[in-house]
């Protein structure tokens, strides 16, 4: 296998906009190339999930590869739900590693504020089964309520924690332009004062409104690179070092163990695998946090902290800008947002930045291995990957 | 004749699923229609729930709470609650219903009530 680097990246803000879909995709592509420096590329993958539902269009990749006037590369739409971003990532390392292409542009993008936010959760919850969730009303702050109530049962974490991940995560998002949410928000404020209940009622009980990611539109860009293309370029050499990806049981309700993500510790070990690293290496990471508890969560399932005991770390303020493993310095999907397809380029593009020392206010200090989590369906399609810095 | 949902014995190894898949998940039997009809009980205890405010349009109620049950043979059923104050191990009873109607269609599924 060749080695597969980041060689530009680029984002839109994760917010409403409103512009086409295909814009919203092709403006980042715009940006990643400037900052490759490259005007050609081998082929584009574009990371959605909802636009033929949403959006009316279906074929994005072919609109956005002749909109960027880059035709007659290969161009193909990826869809895998929520870890859509990742995926089509790990869809382009395959491509330069194998040596099938030297440069290939990954493009998110998601557009769904076209539809309210109750058409938006909908949509997302059609990842669903059909017949024995979806019917019922099943959505995913459902699956991520029900999940949340047995985890507190079992290992002790409170709304209290819950609403900690929400305080960090909007903290970090006003240090980041590009986020949804810049907005300060604290304990008393959504849990502890009178009005808690007005500022934070419950969505889908325990989770309440601050423990849920906002319905954003948005679109991010990575350009991976061979070995050879990106010492050309002269930018600073990330690695795509890893990347795993794993699956579990289509209904959450048939897991043996319902307060585990097999698919989350699957995926990130053989990310650290192949990068030859280890959790405790890493010195800054993304987590998939649509709801405050997967960032808990998957803070333990990948290996950063034992099992049930990531709420405690959290506690001690490990997981702060300031902490010994920071996460989410974006703001994460709760703060920073969550546009579906874009959410998984979007982790990376935020990991190339730590790794390059471009993340200005939120940068940490001397980071030079990353990771991303990017969690599809209720934890049935995760993708994780580990960037290095290697000059 | 009462409604009832279906799990999915398996012809070779017995093995139970609910809802249905084409393969196995026990012994890999690998061949279509291997896999014999059963009722699923009806009756278990809740193993977790949650209160849904937030609902998908099709409907038309302020809020629904929705669960997991661990049904007297093992299987697990995501369900509707038609229950007051739902606690996590309580024992309840199914009835299948309509849980959802979109575009002149009834869905029927499990829906709880306490046993």
């Amino acid at each position: 296998m060749r080695e597969v680097y980041v060689a530009g990246i680029g984002i839109t803000s994760f917010t409403r906009l409103e512009y086409p879909l295909s814009e919203i995709a092709a403006y980042p592509a715009m940006l990643a190339m400037k900052d490759a420096g490259l005007s050609k590329v081998d082929h584009v993958y574009v990371a959605n999930m909802g636009s033929g539902r949403l959006n009316h269009q279906s074929g994005l990749a072919s609109a956005v590869v002749d909109s960027l006037s880059l035709t007659p590369a290969g161009a193909e739409t990826i869809e895998n739900g929520p870890a859509s971003g990742a995926s089509a990532i790990k869809q382009g390392f395959m491509a330069v590693a194998s040596g099938l292409h030297d440069v290939v542009l990954v493009t998110g993008a998601e557009r769904l504020r076209e539809v309210n936010n109750l058409e938006a959760t909908d949509c997302v919850a059609t990842l669903t089964h059909p017949l024995a969730e979806y019917i019922y009303g099943v959505t995913l702050p459902s699956l991520a309520a029900m999940f949340t109530r047995l985890y507190m049962q079992k290992y002790g974490v409170t709304e209290r924690h819950l609403a900690m991940v929400a305080v960090k995560n909007h903290d970090n998002a006003l240090l980041n332009f590009y986020a949804h949410l810049h907005e300060k928000v604290t304990i008393e404020g959504i849990l502890d004062s009178p009005e808690a209940m007005t500022n934070n009622p419950y969505v889908a009980e325990p989770l309440r409104f601050f423990d849920c990611c906002p319905v954003s539109d948005g679109g991010a860009c990575v350009i991976l690179v061979s070995a050879e293309v990106a010492k050309k370029l002269g930018k600073p050499l990330i690695r795509l070092a890893g990347v795993g990806q794993a699956t579990d049981t289509h209904c959450v309700h048939e897991r043996a163990e319902p307060t585990d993500l097999l698919a989350v510790r699957g995926a990130a070990a053989q990310a650290f695998k192949m990068a030859g690293v280890t959790p405790g290496d890493v010195d800054v990471a993304e987590l998939h946090d649509a709801f405050t508890i997967l960032e808990i969560v998957e803070s333990e399932e990948v290996g950063f902290f034992k099992k049930g005991e990531g709420h405690l770390a959290l506690e001690r303020g490990e997981t702060r800008l300031d902490g010994r493993l920071p996460i989410n310095t974006s703001g994460g999907l709760k703060a920073k947002g969550h546009p579906v397809g874009a959410t998984g380029v979007g982790q990376a593009h935020e990991i190339v930045l730590q790794l390059r020392g471009e993340a200005e206010k939120r940068q940490v200090k001397d980071a030079r291995i990353g990771f991303t989590c990017n969690f599809g369906g209720f934890g049935n399609n995760v993708v994780c990957l580990v960037f290095k810095r290697e000059d | 004749m009462a409604l009832e949902i279906l799990a999915y014995r398996c012809k070779k190894c017995g093995e139970l699923h609910y809802p249905l898949r084409m393969v196995c998940k026990k012994c890999g039997k690998n061949a279509p229609h291997e896999f014999d009809t059963v009722p699923l009980p009806k009756r278990g205890k809740l193993l977790t729930f949650t209160t849904v405010h937030n609902l998908p349009p099709d409907f038309d109620v302020a809020k629904l709470t929705l669960g997991i049950v661990e049904l007297e043979n093992g299987l697990r059923i995501t369900g509707q609650l038609k229950i007051p104050s739902p606690k996590i191990g309580m024992p309840v009873a199914g009835k299948v219903e309509v849980v959802r109607e979109a575009d002149y269609s009834k869905n029927y599924g499990m829906v709880f009530y306490p046993a």
